[in-house]
């Protein structure tokens, strides 16, 4: 099968001469379509720098991403914002809605800059919110929303625009470990359901049980791959 | 409404306390700018109605030789032509011819040079406030002695004479070529305020003066006084070289009275400077004000830069705040400002008989309304805003979303 995202010899440096940190060094790896990847390794190993070059949020100084065969390394600012618009999905830690957007209107938000007609918005949208549980919960703004919920309206709003791939960086890291394991299972579902590729990291062990495809990383290096049934 | 419409509307509610602040200083700046224009204005109007209404007139016409010397043999001659002229202008209010030249005022106690001046008080009073300053006695009349003299009360202190006091005064006779001294008695004081006429002045019949100078029919000087005493200082208008002819010349105040053409310039410097520190400060608080938001934001940006918002998105939005602001603002500082002008036009302020650069302000000072107030300055005020936001628009539009999102991709 053709992977979807595929890098190769990736390498991110920081600093120079004696204070030079390879954040990324060598990478290559390939995420299939419909994996349920969780990128693993402690604090400062490199998963989150890989997730932004994966992300076409930073670009490498050395080697190539490709998303569908196209290496987005090489891409002008622009065409990586509408890259980014169409292809990828994100997920950040925190606050990752905007706050005087309504849960519906930040689902909304990616299409709009899409250019979806307003019906066919309206339709997505609550389909969305629906499947991750926030049905009814459409007119509220993040801030009348719990941690959890807001996560499951980034979820929403990442699945909306049907990108390739979503990205989502320590998805969990600011929840209760309960809702924590219910946003991975809601994400899960969504995997097994709608077939979405979900790339994801995390230091947590209990997170890591819930994927099929573990990529350890340590000081800036694939250390070990792993599949196993989630 | 569009998403960026939406968002900045939404955006500028987010931080009241701040969006209030930035909307005070920009509504304050306008509403200052308002109050200093009428107040200028006010000062302006009132400085040169003060120069020219007290007694100089809004225009005089001359010999066109005069003026460089003051010399009482260059006269207008043809006078009756001119003040047919006039009298047929629907711009002119007022006119009246004088007879004029320098000479000596003699008491038993003191003798002083002065102008002597010959008015007809009727024509007279339709240009100067001699007729209202009279504090003692009374105003010239047509019909009165021969020998009936005003002089103002600081030179009545100085030749130590009263109402009725015998005074003596000499002027170069430009027929014969000799002195011409006449005896007069007090028949009225006045004080117009003004030290160079109190004290410099001496008004009589003009036949009698016209007698004295030995000029017949001529006279030195015609002074009149527009409808509108606004287009006074407009050299362009063509009733000027309709009142001139070749041996004379009619000019306005601004021309007749370049000092304080000088001084009114400065007026308008000094509101440009006013504006200028104004906007300087109200500038770099809008600057602040913005940066302060984009940087509690950043984060924010970050987001919906990395999930496609392109960079111009960004730039609009930050713009569009701004504009928001800036609507809000003008409003809100058109009505103080206006409030302002109103209030203070209508208590007025009274610098009692202060004089500016040796122009006395004779009246209360009243700032006005004028369509400057709802118009230009609304819009310098509005653009200053926009070129303020320009700064932290760009540099909201420069966010790296990898950076911003440190905390977590």
């Amino acid at each position: 099968m053709k992977p979807v995202i595929e890098t190769k010899g990736l390498s991110r440096f920081y600093g120079a001469g004696d204070t030079l940190v390879k954040a990324l060094n060598d990478i290559s790896i390939s995420i299939e379509p419909g994996e349920f990847t969780a990128i693993v390794g402690p604090s400062g190993s490199g998963k989150s720098t890989l997730l932004q070059q994966i992300g076409g949020l930073d670009l490498p100084d050395e080697g190539k991403v490709f998303l569908n065969d196209k290496a987005i390394s090489d891409m002008s600012g622009k065409e990586l914002s509408d890259f980014r618009r169409d292809h990828i999905g994100f997920i950040f830690q925190a606050y990752n809605l905007i706050p005087v957007l309504s849960a519906a209107e930040n689902c909304e938000y990616i299409m709009l800059l899409q250019g979806i007609p307003a019906a066919e918005r309206k339709e997505r949208v609550y389909r969305m919110l629906a499947s991750v549980g926030l049905e009814g919960k459409e007119d509220r703004l993040p801030g009348q929303l719990s941690g959890g919920q807001q996560q499951r309206v980034a979820v929403a709003r990442a699945m909306v625009s049907q990108p390739d791939i979503i990205l989502a960086d320590e998805p969990t890291a600011n929840l209760d470990s309960q809702t924590g394991m219910d946003l991975l299972d809601m994400m899960h579902d969504l995997n097994r359901n709608e077939g979405m590729t979900f790339v994801f990291s995390t230091h947590d062990p209990k997170i890591m049980d819930r994927a099929s495809r573990l990529i350890h990383i340590e000081d800036g290096q694939v250390t070990q791959e792993e599949t196993r049934d989630a | 409404m569009g998403l960026t419409w939406k968002l900045a509307l939404r955006n500028i509610r987010r931080n009241k306390r701040r969006t209030l602040l930035t909307i005070l200083l920009i509504s304050m700046t306008l509403a200052i700018l308002i109050f200093t224009d009428g107040y200028m204005r006010a000062m302006t109007d009132v400085m040169v109605r003060s120069a020219t209404r007290l007694y100089p007139g809004d225009g005089q016409i001359h010999h066109t030789e005069y003026l460089a010397e003051r010399d009482g043999e260059k006269q207008i001659v043809d006078v009756d032509g001119h003040l047919k002229k006039l009298q047929q202008s629907d711009l002119i209010d007022g006119y009246s011819p004088r007879a004029m030249d320098f000479g000596m005022v003699s008491s038993s106690a003191n003798n002083l040079a002065v102008q002597v001046v010959g008015i007809d008080p009727q024509m007279e009073s339709t240009v100067s406030k001699l007729k209202l300053s009279i504090v003692e006695g009374q105003y010239l009349t047509s019909d009165g002695p021969e020998t009936q003299i005003m002089i103002g009360e600081p030179l009545a202190e100085l030749l130590e004479v009263d109402l009725g006091d015998r005074l003596v005064v000499s002027v170069n006779n430009y027929e014969i070529n000799d002195i011409d001294q006449r005896l007069f008695r007090v028949s009225g004081v006045f004080k117009l305020n003004s030290k160079f006429f109190d004290e410099g002045m001496v008004f009589v019949q003009l036949p009698k003066a016209q007698s004295m100078m030995g000029i017949g029919q001529s006279v030195h000087e015609i002074a009149f006084n527009f409808v509108d005493e606004s287009i006074s200082s407009d050299e362009t208008l063509p009733i000027w070289s309709q009142l001139s002819t070749k041996s004379t010349i009619a000019q306005g105040w601004s021309q007749l009275m370049p000092d304080l053409a000088t001084i009114v310039g400065m007026i308008d410097y000094s509101l440009l400077i006013v504006g200028g520190i104004l906007f300087v400060v109200a500038i770099l608080g809008v600057i602040n004000a913005m940066f302060m938001s984009i940087y509690e934001r950043t984060y924010e940006f970050g987001v919906v830069l990395a999930i496609g918002t392109r960079r111009g998105s960004l730039f609009v939005l930050i713009m569009a705040e701004g504009l928001v602001l800036a609507l809000i603002s003008l409003v809100i500082g058109v009505a103080i400002g206006t409030l302002i002008v109103l209030v203070v036009g209508l208590l007025g302020i009274d610098y009692g008989s202060m004089d500016i650069s040796g122009v006395a302000l004779a009246e209360v000072l009243r700032p006005e309304l004028n369509m400057n107030h709802f118009t230009e300055l609304p819009f310098a005020v509005f653009v200053m805003t926009l070129v303020a936001c320009l700064y932290p628009a760009v540099h909201a539009a420069k966010i790296i979303p990898a950076k911003a999102l440190h905390k977590s991709l």
